[in-house]
């Protein structure tokens, strides 16, 4: 008689659960695409405004700075994962290549700090997005 | 706003604007408390710092 109460409830959680993890899943992917945005929709402001803001002032800056923001037809694993970090970025991206009408200037060292600005943004803003996912399913605060 | 205004950044203000954005970020995804973010990022910032001056005084003697 346990195992079958046992049984039941197993068998009724999981659309529950489903709903919640698809929700996250929606939630972390928000947050990809528009930096704070999975913050935002679970009213966490403050994060949320955190978020766009360094995101956007470190995208604003590496674009700024002419670093060079990689695009899909790489040469090596290296421009490959440069265009992962890049597209961490999500919408953002775009702003970037939209501000970069020179195109990327790495002689200089200024060229070089805006790469890894650019880069930086898109780790940091993937790491939002998977606190934002993890926070919705309740494994963080 | 494009490319052509461009920004010119020493390497220290470079430096330095990265440490404040990046502590500020991990201040505000890691603590809840207003009192322990500023605690968090006011010593993320000061490591970034002590690191990046450290790492830059260790490749001093390889740059020429």
């Amino acid at each position: 008689m346990a195992d079958e109460t046992a049984a039941t409830a197993a068998t009724a959680a999981p659309p529950q659960d489903s709903r919640s993890e698809t929700m996250a899943f929606v939630i972390g992917i928000a947050g990809w695409l528009v930096p704070g945005l999975g913050h935002a929709l679970m009213k966490m402001w403050g994060r949320a405004a955190t978020c766009f803001l360094t995101v956007g002032i470190l995208v604003i800056l590496g674009a700024g700075m002419r670093g060079n923001l990689f695009s899909s037809r790489g040469n090596d694993a290296f421009d490959a994962l440069g265009y992962l970090a890049d597209l961490g970025t999500g919408t953002f991206y775009l702003v970037a290549r939209s501000l970069e009408t020179n195109g990327a200037d790495v002689s200089h060292a200024g060229g070089d700090y805006g790469t890894r600005f650019l880069a930086t943004a898109g780790v940091l803003n993937l790491l939002a997005a998977l606190h934002a996912y993890e926070a919705a399913r309740g494994r963080k605060a | 706003m494009n490319a052509g205004m461009g920004f010119k950044l020493s390497h220290l203000q470079a430096m330095l604007l990265f440490a404040l954005l990046i502590s500020i970020a991990f201040g505000f995804l890691s603590r809840r408390r207003p009192i322990e973010r500023v605690k968090y990022i006011a010593w993320s910032l000061f490591l970034f710092l002590l690191f990046g001056v450290a790492i830059g005084w260790a490749m001093y003697p390889f740059s020429r």
